[in-house]
């Protein structure tokens, strides 16, 4: 397992060659002087070092905090991972990931309305009074993660959003049940699915217009929400304002941002961002050979169970004999997380982390682990979890497009 | 669909100001809101285009790619053989629909493959979304 793991996993390229440029200085260091226990390795050098390890560019967006650049036009920023030590990400903190260029930049929450149309006796123009008042509200905490989380973390690498791991946030919705809603405008026979789009608008007229679809049954069970609060405070725009889509355990390509229209469908919705993007091979684990591509594609739908150190940060140095406390988070796709486990030594043993609070199944879930190592040297750490729905991680797993991460993660760190 | 660009470009102008007073830290998320009382939410985006490494045909790079999607498209990627490339920008003509001259696809490849090829391709595939 742990070679396999070994192959997919980050520390096998950019992050090792990292911590080992830092492994080097700080041997170097400790062989000139005892001064040197108290240098800290300059970690942003040894990034900018490393080939497209290039130093995470922060910058500040409307409405958000310091969040690290990918792409600026669309905006596409990441959540920089101190924030994943809490158990709610704040609004300013949280990840951004718009697709086409006509992004929208003002929104009148008067004149503004849902359309909700297509298969249904009695089409709705709902205003966001309406979404309030009309229909019962209701609160949930939900993780939202981008399909592309960890893209960057693939061996071999692949094309797209390189995406580290700030791709996700959890956060507490507050909206309206879009079955509520679909119930109003009164669902007919033979629907089968509803198409979502927003006020997003795509730079050409040939580009597709960012639009996807829900089954009808996910759509009407009574947990996807039309959101009009995050964390208790209006969306920011950049995440969605002034509603989004929250379709909880599923991944954010279906979270529709400034939602804008509800087509109820009798036949699948045709668009390139069902048939095309978002498709991973047609098995469990979203696994493939780069030389033995899987022969079916399926949509990305359900998150699959995943954990992530959050601590130690990549190129983190321990003191030998001190305590250091273990911290990372663990996701699923809608059970919840019933155990996080930690190896300090390559999987050999495993010892149980301490979770946080138990925010709900659609939840992620803080974990805690201590940890006081007795030695020098260079250590492999690993996390697992399970959900208590039983699912496990996968010990191997790389596909064409970066998608649904779920393999046991690793992360070395050096002990002196 | 330049005009579209323009269109979004001029709305930023003319909302420059409003989020001057938003972008302090923490406490600057969107203004309280209640139900009633909705005011008209507007944002002015950033602009950090990063640099254009030069390169060869980096003008037609410029002029075909750099109209939909920043070049930060471009510099976050690791780097790919040359037969990732190709197939990246036949899926921008064929998928996203990018109004790239038949003409200039093969030069805009040799500006990627020049800006971020690599000569000894690793196990990969071309990527078939």
């Amino acid at each position: 397992m742990q070679t396999s793991a070994d192959k997919r996993n980050p520390s096998s390229t950019g992050v090792d060659r990292r911590r080992f440029v830092s492994t080097l200085l700080s041997v170097g260091g400790l062989a000139i002087t005892g001064r040197a226990l108290e240098w800290q390795p300059d970690f942003g050098w040894a990034d900018k070092a490393a080939p497209d390890a290039a130093a995470p560019t922060l910058v500040r967006y409307p409405q958000k905090t310091e969040l690290i650049l990918l792409t600026d036009r669309p905006p596409q920023l990441e959540t920089p991972s101190r924030y994943f030590l809490s158990d709610l990400t704040p609004n300013d903190a949280f990840f951004v990931r718009w697709h086409l260029s006509g992004i929208p930049t003002s929104v009148d929450p008067n004149s503004f309305r849902l359309e909700v149309s297509g298969k249904v006796s009695k089409p709705l123009s709902l205003s966001l009074n309406d979404l309030r008042s009309k229909f019962e509200p209701v609160s949930l905490v939900a993780f939202a993660q981008c399909a592309g989380n960890f893209r960057s973390w693939f061996e071999p690498r692949v094309p797209g959003g390189q995406w580290g791991s700030g791709a996700m946030g959890n956060a507490r919705w507050k909206g309206a049940r879009l079955k509520d809603v679909l119930d109003a405008a009164g669902v007919q026979a033979g629907a089968v699915q509803v198409g979502l789009r927003g006020l997003d608008v795509p730079p050409s007229d040939k580009t597709p217009v960012y639009q996807k679809s829900l089954p009808i049954d996910r759509a009407r069970d009574g947990e996807v929400m039309i959101a009009y609060e995050m964390n208790e405070a209006p969306l920011p725009m950049l995440n969605g304002y002034p509603i989004r889509l929250i379709v909880p355990g599923w991944y954010a390509t279906y979270w529709v941002k400034a939602l804008s229209s509800i087509s109820v469908l009798d036949q699948p919705l045709k668009t390139f961002w069902m048939d095309k993007a978002y498709r991973i091979p047609d098995n469990a684990e979203a696994n493939e050979e780069p030389q033995h591509l899987a022969p079916a594609t399926v949509p990305i739908t359900e998150m699959v169970v995943h954990s992530i150190f959050v601590n130690p940060k990549p190129g983190e140095q321990l003191r030998v004999g001190q305590h250091y406390e273990l911290a990372g988070v663990a996701n699923d796709g809608g059970s919840g997380i019933r155990q996080v486990e930690v190896s300090t030594d390559g999987g050999q043993t495993w010892n149980d982390a301490k979770l946080g609070t138990d925010l709900g199944k659609y939840s992620w879930r803080t974990w805690r682990s201590q940890w006081a190592p007795s030695a020098k040297g260079t250590y492999k750490l690993m996390v697992r979890a399970t959900s208590n729905g039983g699912q496990k991680q996968a010990t191997a797993q790389w596909n064409r497009s970066g998608y649904q991460r779920g393999v046991v993660e690793q992360q070395n760190v050096v002990v002196a | 669909m330049s005009r579209q660009i323009c269109s979004w470009m001029l709305l930023a102008v003319v909302t420059a100001v409003a989020f001057a007073q938003q972008s302090g830290p923490r406490s600057s998320s969107a203004p309280k809101q209640t139900a009633g009382d909705a005011q008209v939410q507007q944002i002015t985006l950033p602009k950090y285009p990063g640099e254009v490494p030069p390169g060869p045909n980096v003008d037609v790079y410029k002029k075909d790619c750099l109209t939909c999607h920043s070049s930060r498209y471009v510099a976050m990627q690791p780097r790919f053989p040359k037969a990732v490339w190709q197939s990246e920008v036949k899926k921008m003509v064929d998928a996203y629909g990018a109004p790239i001259p038949e003409a200039d696809q093969a030069p805009i490849v040799e500006y990627l493959v020049a800006v971020k090829g690599v000569e000894a391709p690793p196990a990969t595939s071309p990527p078939a979304k």
